[in-house]
């Protein structure tokens, strides 16, 4: 039986691969039944009724289906993994202990967090029961050899708490998809920046320049005055660092690290597909 | 009667409605810019496989595959080559794939495609990066998603979740950074001879698939059959890469 989908095509991929394709045309077909259901609008049931599937694994890991709206202002470490645990605790997984994957940076009175260290062990599994890592040495690819791999976080298995893909670059193209207003109202617009605030190797950004909005409690924006840097992080500019869970975007596809954002507001992280949403790993 | 005139009101903006929409259609079928493949296209998956399994009658074989699809599309003037490797035997030394295909940048057939915010997307693969030469480069990963391998019509590869067949698996007989196997295991197909016994190191054009994302070393097939492959997952397509 196929989880359900809020509309979006959802192939299912049981992670291995070629031989199972009589299974997948099995799963089409339910997920055009899943697909009439989301219309009548009984959809959601069955998707809470459904995660962690019947014989499955349990969800370890989920992106998280909405943001908290404010920006890169997300009440600190302490805020996120209290948005992680929410909406784990609204499916029915609330029994974990969730922690955001974020990073933040060295203060003369603090030191900085590595959201590596932050996630427990693994492995972590997505809301169909599909390992996403099997640990943070493969999660973030630390030899050459796990690196040039990859981990098994793609566009199919980078699910969210309810089990639906997260709209990525080439979903639903409109010119007004960097515009908040519209993106807050239409659910499958390309929103797949993800916050990390880390490095490619989940560790915290050790230069100065602000790489996590201001550790996570701002929702500000460079001064309309500044000169333009891009996306990359610069002097008194509000920015946070981001990844991909579609792995398609800012020409490298890395799912924690691949560029800045425009800002730390709402608006600013719409501008270039975010809206704020996080990676939420069960610590045990 | 008061039908009738209604009727007679409506109609015409029916047939206006219907004529807009007809020359809408049509304006969109005609072939710009962004419809036919570029000239710039360094970079393709071969959108059909030679269809003898893992004989490609060897490198010269595919080599000669690549050139005449892409001549076929216009960009037969480039010399292209297949990214294979094969491995060492006696009196004969090993060939790395990525040493064949020149330093790139290499861009696929949609290379000057302009978003519709006046964007230049895909940006080109970048042989360091493809290979993931150091660490960050390999954890960071390269622009070679599904989306950029696109055949030499600039056509998707179907891959898990699209229709069947599922055709990602492609064939390069290579590691994880291009080079051939040094162990006495087939993973060329007896170096691109065999329609039969042996196995083939295959990537995955979508990065999806055997619980990694490796475009050019996901798992080896067995057996090395046109059904042996298709049994994994692939036609044997494989990578082609213009050299200048």
């Amino acid at each position: 039986m196929s989880c359900g989908v809020n509309g979006l095509r959802r192939p299912i991929t049981s992670g291995h691969d070629g031989r199972d394709d009589q299974l997948e045309v099995h799963v089409k077909k339910f997920s055009i039944l899943a697909a009439i259901l989301a219309l009548s609008g009984l959809q959601s049931s069955v998707a809470i009724a459904q995660h962690g599937m019947p014989g499955g694994t349990p969800m370890t890991f989920f992106v998280t289906s909405e943001p908290i709206g404010d920006g890169g202002n997300l009440g600190g470490l302490a805020g996120a993994d209290a948005h992680c645990q929410n909406l784990a605790g609204i499916v029915g997984a609330g029994d974990r202990i969730w922690h955001a994957y974020l990073s933040t940076q060295a203060r003369s009175d603090q030191p900085a967090v590595n959201a590596r260290d932050r996630i427990g062990t693994g492995p972590w599994y997505n809301f169909d029961g599909v390992m996403i890592a099997r640990d943070v040495a493969h999660l973030h690819g630390d030899t050459l050899e796990l690196a040039r791999l990859g981990n098994n976080l793609t566009k199919q298995s980078g699910l969210t708490e309810k089990g639906q893909i997260v709209p990525g670059l080439n979903d639903y193209k409109h010119p007004r998809d960097g515009d908040w207003e519209y993106v807050r109202t239409t659910p499958y617009s390309n929103r797949h920046e993800v916050l990390t605030g880390s490095q490619t190797d989940g560790r915290a950004f050790s230069e100065e320049f602000d790489y996590t909005c201001d550790n996570w409690t701002s929702n500000g924006d460079p001064d309309p005055g500044q000169p333009p840097t891009g996306l990359a992080a610069g002097p008194g500019r509000p920015n946070a660092q981001i990844g991909f869970p579609d792995r398609n975007g800012g020409g490298d596809g890395s799912w924690n690290s691949s560029h800045g954002t425009r800002g730390c507001s709402q608006t600013s992280l719409v501008r270039t597909h975010g809206v704020g949403k996080l990676y939420c790993f069960a610590t045990n | 009667m008061r039908k009738i005139i209604r009727w007679v009101l409506i109609s015409p903006l029916l047939v206006l409605t219907a004529l807009n929409t007809a020359f809408t259609q049509d304006s969109e079928n005609m072939p710009d810019s962004q419809d036919i493949p570029s000239s710039l296209m360094t970079f393709f998956v071969t959108s059909e496989p030679i269809g003898d399994g893992g004989n490609l009658g060897g490198l010269e074989g595919a080599d000669g595959h690549c050139q005449a699809l892409a001549a076929a599309v216009g960009a037969g003037d480039k010399t292209w080559r297949a990214y294979l490797s094969t491995q060492a035997r006696p009196g004969q030394p090993a060939v790395n794939a990525r040493d064949r295909i020149g330093s790139g940048p290499w861009f696929h057939s949609r290379a000057r495609l302009i978003d519709y915010l006046g964007r230049q997307l895909n940006r080109p693969i970048i042989q360091s990066q493809i290979h993931g030469d150091t660490l960050v480069e390999a954890q960071r990963g390269s622009n070679m998603t599904k989306e950029f391998s696109l055949t030499e019509h600039g056509e998707l590869v179907n891959g898990i979740g699209d229709p069947l067949p599922n055709r990602h698996d492609i064939l390069t007989g290579s590691q994880t950074d291009g080079r051939a196997f040094t162990d006495s295991e087939d993973r060329t197909c007896n170096n691109w001879t065999s329609n039969d016994e042996g196995s083939a190191q295959v990537g995955h054009s979508d990065r999806v698939g055997n619980g990694n994302m490796s475009w050019n070393s996901s798992h080896a097939t067995t057996g090395c059959s046109q059904n042996d492959l298709v049994s994994w997952g692939g036609v044997g397509l494989f990578y082609c890469f213009a050299v200048d």
